[in-house]
């Protein structure tokens, strides 16, 4: 149920080192970014399923950051993540495809859940692409 | 405030014994089942966001119930998640029904720019001055620099009275500091990354701002503004003068919150540390005592802007405050002083023997009584910077700090200001070394709310009980009962149990934070005067102060009551005593964060959809983040049982049950409900692989049906009549009560519709692993006889659910209950007990009016309950 990919991305280094490790005892495959960029960059590189993304970081910013991969990776689901509530960024991170915003601090249970039903949304997805694309190819 | 699937009406008829066996191409099949394990799980996360939505809107609501306090951070945080919650109610619902409630995503939005409106923080003030001089200065300046430095500025530039001189460093300048380096939205993410019900993680958050202020820059215009400030200050008073920092809060020392000693002051300050003196005044605002004071009164962080003002240093010969009226008793004939040697330190803080004079009124004023302390030490300046605690020597220490002259001019210049401000006043105040007299601060009194005691209370309140001691100074009247906690040092207050009695040796400011989860406050020292003295009147804390041998005296941990007025500390709990004066912390409703939540709430809670069936049941019809969510979830709902019918999908198609019981079922399997996919019209038990739905069915039929009641004439009579005037209840008229039972099943979900002669139930359960996801929520309406029968099995139905920890509502006939958030077993517990309740309390109607077969029949569903869970 674990077996995806999932990226985190936060400048607060203790943080992320934290989550990456107590994630990892979950069975998680989870690597950490610091940077926007970075994110971009991983993401060029390497196979994501989820993205877990800070919302304010120096340099690209969560939505800016979100605005990106939903560009080049429409598929990837995102988790925006902040220690800051601030209901017009939750709703502007909705509207640009976010699949949750939550609230630090927040059980690590609950992201595992939120991060197995975006997984589970993305591969659906997928299924259902895969599907249409097989069909076309029947019809040609 | 419970939203539930609701009534399947007509459309549930439509779809019903859909068992066309239809020859499907295998990949169409394939197809259609991704489609509907997409829809599915899109079906599922609406429910998850429901679940979250309800539960939010529960804690907005118990918040507004005003029992515990709150700060702005909580309210921002809830409308947040809420709003979130909703946001994805509305797009999971537009993945289950592309483009058919457009409307709801504009609903959304309007009510979400209201609601933005309510918990925006207001933007700062930007042209206003980050400093200004004490000369142009007067109450008319208060929002730019807090309330004590305006009524210094408004008694020297109005009333001609002699002050300090100095400046302010404006709220507009503490703006500029907070907003340097986002310093604000730093301490705003601490702040909700902490749990501050707990006082030791408050306690720690406490410590780190207060570094994270302190360690802050100051931006280098405010810091120029201030330097410059202070060379004018040295070109009217001499080069290198000394100067005293006081916080003057925005909010602070108003009649209802005072703020009394909660923030820093710094005395005898240099030009060299006048800077880091500003940052540890603007940090107190982070202390234990101002945070948690800030979270009990209500008060949001943004409105608790921090003005300062630095003033010359006074080197008091003698100090003290003064009252322009009794503030215990109220006593209007009589104002009273306090005073000591030196800076009025001491008699601030409320940890020093001082001398007292009580001074008639009327004119001519004269004094009443004069009360001299030995006086064993006094506050002095250092020369070069900071105050000292210095041994008063020789004779010095019994005598008067003021002479009869001083302490009647000190009178007159109370009563004036009263005069001035219209109301009783209270002054801190200096003798400089010529003799006269120096106003430093004026505030309006905080007085005990009900003094009404007669003069010489001890005497004439009767004995009420075992009596453990008596004596000391009333500092704030009531009574009320707890067990005894000693504290002696700081630590000790971590470990503060709420509703502890309070019992202090110097009734220092740091216990402050205390009082509002204390319910009576003892010291051994201390007098009327001082800043926990004022606490506790404010929070209306009965507080006995004085009391020497208290902390040996009163054993710990033992009950007792304390009953403030009468100067007495009884034994154990005195209920009558205590509930006389009972008198409930509550968070103060018209505090601006309280109001700040109840206008957001309005624009959350509310529930206006109520019937599925009305035509005002639309999107442009939501008025409430609720009616969104309660339209969301019956259409998800609508909108899955429409789906297998729709596509001609017999394996999706609803099954009737094959079932040993005299009533018929049918499921609708959605995802993995069921172990074997089928294609038949009929689904058997053992291939139901819905967790939820075989609980519900284990309680269902654990006990066979006895039959119908007993029911006596009138009840009988009650259901005939109800049947000639209810068209529902005949069987042909096609009303609601006429449709059949639906299970809506996946491994983890079960929704059932149905109805069981008269009665209308619906049980919606998500069971999994996943302990914070699961919910149950039931409904349960109806019933043929009357409406008053009817609304005491609604009731009946309640209390037994009740009594498993489900929340109840009853409203008229209907029984609505929801549990949430417990674990797997737990749940199936509280499922088969549902079951069970819904096959045995139908008609029990027809009993209720007659008290003992109710509670026969109670207790019969009592013991059933039991041997279901053994």
């Amino acid at each position: 149920m674990n077996g995806f990919n999932v990226l985190l991305v936060d400048d607060e280094l203790e943080f992320l080192d934290t989550l990456i490790k107590r994630m990892k005892k979950r069975g998680l495959q989870v690597a950490g970014v610091n940077r926007g960029e970075d994110a971009l960059a991983w993401l060029d590189r390497e196979p994501v399923d989820v993205v877990v993304l800070d919302v304010k970081m120096p340099g690209l910013d969560g939505i800016e950051t979100l605005r990106e991969i939903k560009n080049r990776r429409p598929l990837v689901e995102v988790i925006m993540l902040t220690g800051h509530a601030n209901m017009e960024v939750a709703v502007q991170g909705m509207e640009l495809g976010a699949f949750d915003y939550l609230m630090k601090p927040m059980d690590i249970d609950e992201l595992i859940y939120k991060l197995q039903d975006a997984n589970r949304k993305k591969s659906l997805q997928e299924q259902r692409i895969k599907r249409k694309q097989e069909e076309l190819g029947t019809r040609r | 405030m419970i939203a539930l699937p609701a009534t399947v009406r007509a459309w549930l008829r439509r779809i019903g014994g859909n068992s066309r066996e239809a020859e499907m191409d295998p990949k169409e099949v394939e197809e259609l089942r991704t489609d509907f394990q997409f829809r599915y799980h899109h079906f599922k996360l609406l429910l998850n966001a429901n679940n979250k939505a309800l539960e939010e809107m529960a804690e907005i609501e118990e918040a507004l119930r005003g029992t515990r306090p709150f700060g702005m951070t909580f309210v921002r945080s809830r409308c947040t998640e809420v709003s979130t919650s909703v946001f994805q109610m509305i797009k999971h619902l537009n993945q289950l029904a592309p483009d058919r409630y457009a409307g709801l995503g504009e609903r959304f939005k309007a009510i979400q720019r209201d609601l933005w409106a309510q918990v925006n923080p207001l933007s700062p003030r930007s042209d206003a001055p980050l400093v200004l001089a004490l000369d142009r200065i007067t109450a008319d300046d208060l929002p730019l620099v807090g309330s004590k430095t305006a009524q210094i500025g408004e008694i020297r530039n109005r009333i001609g009275l002699p002050t300090p001189d100095g400046f302010a460093v404006t709220v507009a300048g503490h703006e500029r500091f907070l907003a340097h380096r986002e310093l604000r939205t730093e301490i705003h993410r601490r702040i909700q990354a902490t749990d501050t019900t707990s006082i030791d993680r408050l306690h720690s958050l406490s410590a780190d701002l207060q570094q994270l202020v302190i360690r802050a820059p100051v931006p280098a215009d405010l810091e120029a503004a201030i330097v410059d400030q202070y060379h004018r200050l040295e070109a009217r008073r001499g080069s290198g003068v000394r100067v005293a920092l006081r916080s003057s809060a925005l909010g602070e020392d108003q009649a209802d919150t005072s703020f009394a000693g909660l923030f820093r002051s710094e005395l005898n300050v240099s030009a060299e540390h006048l800077l880091t003196a500003y940052k540890e005044v603007v940090a107190s605002q982070y202390g234990l005592q101002a945070v948690s004071y800030r979270l009990s009164r209500g008060i949001r962080e943004e409105d608790a802007a921090m003005s300062v003002g630095v003033m010359t240093m006074v080197d008091a010969v003698a100090g003290g405050v003064v009252y322009s009226m009794d503030p215990v008793q109220g006593d209007r004939n009589t104002l009273e002083i306090h005073s000591v040697w030196g800076l009025p330190k001491p008699v601030v803080d409320g940890n020093a023997a001082c001398d007292r004079f009580v001074i008639s009124r009327t004119q001519p004023l004269r004094i009443v009584e004069r009360t001299v302390a030995v006086k064993t030490q006094k506050y002095l300046c250092y020369p070069e910077e900071g105050v000292c605690r210095l041994d008063t020597v020789g004779a010095e220490a019994e005598q008067p700090s003021l002479t009869d002259e001083q302490a009647l001019r000190l009178a007159e210049i109370a009563m004036g200001l009263e005069v001035h401000y219209r109301k009783p006043v209270d002054i801190e105040w200096g003798i400089t070394t010529d003799g006269s007299v120096i106003v430093l601060q004026c505030r309006p009194l905080q007085q005990a709310v009900s003094p009404g005691q007669d003069q010489d209370p001890d005497r004439a309140a009767p004995i009420l009980g075992a009596i453990l001691m008596a004596g000391g100074i009333t500092v704030s009247p009531g009574a009320a009962a707890g067990p005894v906690y000693l504290a002696r040092k700081d630590a000790d207050a971590l470990a503060f149990p709420e509703g502890a009695v309070l019992v202090v040796s110097q009734p220092a400011p740091r216990w402050a934070t205390l009082v509002p989860r204390a319910a009576a406050i003892v010291a051994e020292q201390g007098s009327t005067a001082g800043h926990l003295a004022s606490v506790a009147r404010e929070f209306r804390i009965p507080a006995l102060f004085a009391l020497p041998q208290a902390l040996e005296g009163l054993p710990a941990g033992a009950m007792v009551t304390v009953h403030a007025d009468a100067r007495r500390i009884y034994q154990g709990r005195l209920g009558e005593l205590v509930k006389e004066q009972a008198n409930p912390l509550t968070m103060p409703t018209a505090s601006p964060v309280y109001r700040t939540l109840q206008e957001a709430g309005r624009l959350i809670t509310p529930l206006n959809l109520l019937d599925p069936d009305a035509p005002e049941f639309r999107p442009d019809h939501c008025r409430t983040l609720h009616d969104i969510t309660r339209f969301c979830h019956e259409q998800a709902v609508h909108e899955m049982f429409q789906f297998g019918n729709r596509h001609r999908f017999p394996q999706r198609a609803s099954k009737q049950l094959v079932c040993q019981v005299p009533m018929q079922f049918w499921v609708i399997n959605l995802d993995d409900g069921f172990h074997e996919e089928v294609n038949e019209a009929k689904v058997h038990l053992k291939n139901i692989a819905s967790i939820p739905m075989l609980a519900l069915w284990q309680g269902m039929i654990a006990v066979p049906w006895a039959g119908p009641p007993p029911v006596d004439t009138r009840g009988f009579m009650s259901v005939l009549m109800e049947a000639t005037v209810n068209p529902g209840l005949d069987p042909a008229s096609g009303s609601p009560y006429t449709v059949r039972n639906y299970f809506l099943v996946s491994r983890h979900f079960c929704s059932l519709q149905s109805r069981f002669g008269f009665h209308f139930c619906s049980v919606e359960a998500l069971v999994s692993e996943r302990t914070p996801e699961n919910y149950v929520s039931f409904q349960f309406k109806g019933g043929a006889a009357d409406a008053m029968r009817r609304r005491l099995r609604a009731r009946l139905v309640a209390e037994l659910l009740e009594e498993v920890d489900f929340r109840t509502e009853v409203k008229e006939d209907a029984t609505f209950a929801r549990i949430e958030g417990q674990p797997q077993a737990v749940m199936e517990s509280r499922l088969r007990t549902l079951g069970y309740l819904i096959i045995h309390t139908r008609q029990l109607d027809m009993v209720m009016a007659n008290g003992a077969s109710t509670a026969r029949y109670r207790n019969k569903i009592r013991q059933d309950l039991q041997q279901l869970e053994h």
